[in-house]
């Protein structure tokens, strides 16, 4: 059994539908949730977090479901999307002083670390952020209550090469400590250098949940890349 | 729970609230519709609202670790907070008005509504209308504030209209009592205003929270 579970899980909207996704993350690794834009992803991730109501099927975090423990599970799970401005007027330290409160493991020296290893001035309003420090804050919030869980929806977007270098290298270093993160990205170079596991999702159907190797293996050819198999599943698809 | 409270106040409110709480004193204008200090104190709250929508408040409480439904409620104790900021000041103003101005000739010869306990007891109902149609209104999507808004801004002027002409309705005249005259009715339409509000505000909160669980954010 996983740490994550996601079964049956279904959403229509009028023009898409997320048809019964599963899928299970494993403790300590890193998945990359690929496909195309509109395939279902971020739905997935709002729905495995009740951002958005799910028609049906279950959601369950470290065993336990995640309607009627909330609280408890949110408490160990950290979500960063993207370049969200935040409380665009209040500054970076009044909001980091709010949100600590809510944590009984917030971890300041960890805050203060991530706070310095991205370069964010915390006197700073998010309104005068630029979007790859936009992104690096939602980060920090993300990180700095020891989440065992991290779920990430687009975290290198807008990020400079040497930013997303230094943050790839921090996802490994989170692993290591038994972190377990669902990755969902374009970018799927990024993938290629830090994912145990890829789950593929095309117009809001699972098409591949398993080891980025067996992924390779199965839907690969010689010597393509994960960016070049993505291409030419979603090409094929499309014929 | 107070943790969301602190969030809300230090996170979500703009000053702008907390200055509108100042429309108390309209309590003390002579001539003038006094009910219209309650309509914008929660034009101050509608004010937070607005800004609290531009700042994604409502998808950041949800992803801190509280259950959906306690972000609703954290919602309605800030609201509460400031309406009861301003009935408290209110009281305070009915109170010197109904002491030491009770036989000031700029009150005695006033054709509206008079400040006394059932002027308090119709602000607590317009309060509890904010409430069901404006706070529970917006918890119908979490984003939308306009239209609900609007219709309690139509209710609110309506009731308003209505209070302040009320006394000079035959036989009603004792609503509109100086000082301590007709004390126990006054009190006993003063705790009914408080019951209507706190029975509104509760089963808007409790409607509120259903509604919220079913949004997509």
């Amino acid at each position: 059994m996983g740490i994550v579970e996601v079964s049956g899980l279904c959403k229509a909207y009028p023009a898409f539908r997320l048809k019964e996704v599963s899928f299970s993350l494993e403790g300590g690794k890193i998945t990359g949730f690929i496909g195309r834009n509109g395939a279902g992803k971020s739905t997935t991730i709002k729905a495995m977090l009740n951002l958005i109501h799910a028609d049906s099927g279950n959601v369950s975090f470290f065993g336990m479901p995640l309607w009627g423990n909330e609280a408890a599970i949110k408490r160990r799970i950290g979500y960063s999307t993207g370049a969200v401005c935040w409380y665009p007027r209040k500054t970076i330290r009044e909001i980091l002083e709010v949100t600590r409160g809510f944590y009984q493991s917030w971890d300041e020296e960890a805050c203060r670390n991530y706070r310095t290893l991205f370069g964010l001035d915390e006197n700073k309003r998010p309104m005068d952020l630029s979007e790859g420090m936009k992104v690096k804050f939602n980060l920090l919030l993300a990180l700095s209550h020891r989440a065992e869980v991290l779920i990430l929806d687009e975290p290198t977007s807008g990020l400079d090469p040497f930013s997303r270098d230094e943050l790839l290298e921090l996802f490994g270093t989170l692993k290591e400590r038994g972190v377990t993160i669902l990755f969902s990205t374009h970018i799927t170079s990024d993938l290629e250098r830090c994912a145990d596991s890829i789950l593929y999702i095309r117009k809001g159907e699972i098409r591949a949940a398993c080891p980025k190797t067996a992924f390779l293996r199965i839907h690969g050819q010689t010597e393509e890349t994960l960016e070049e198999v993505f291409l030419r599943l979603e090409r094929e698809a499309r014929e | 729970m107070r943790m969301l409270l602190k969030k809300e106040l230090r996170l979500s409110t703009l000053l702008l609230t907390w200055l509108f709480i100042g429309f108390a004193f309209m309590t003390l204008l002579p001539g003038y519709p006094i009910l219209c200090g309650v309509f914008f104190i929660t034009l101050g709250i509608y004010q937070s609202f607005q800004y609290a929508r531009e700042a994604n408040d409502v998808v950041y409480s949800v992803l801190l670790p509280v259950a959906k439904r306690e972000v609703v409620r954290g919602k309605y104790r800030f609201v509460v907070l400031i309406e009861l900021l301003g009935t408290a000041l209110m009281a305070l103003l009915t109170l010197l008005r109904m002491t030491l101005l009770r036989d000031a000739a700029v009150y005695r010869q006033n054709a509206l509504m008079n400040a006394n306990p059932f002027f308090l007891g119709m602000a607590l109902v317009l309060f509890g209308l904010f409430n069901t149609v404006f706070v529970g209104g917006f918890w119908k999507t979490a984003y939308g504030i306009g239209k609900p808004f609007v219709i309690y801004t139509v209710a609110a002027f309506l009731t308003i209209g209505a209070a302040e002409a009320l006394h000079h309705v035959p036989g009603l005249e004792a609503l509109n009592a100086f000082g301590f005259d007709h004390l126990a009715l006054q009190l006993a339409l003063l705790f009914l205003g408080a019951l209507l509000y706190a029975g509104m505000t509760y089963l808007s909160c409790r409607k509120a929270c259903r509604d919220f669980e079913k949004i997509d954010l």
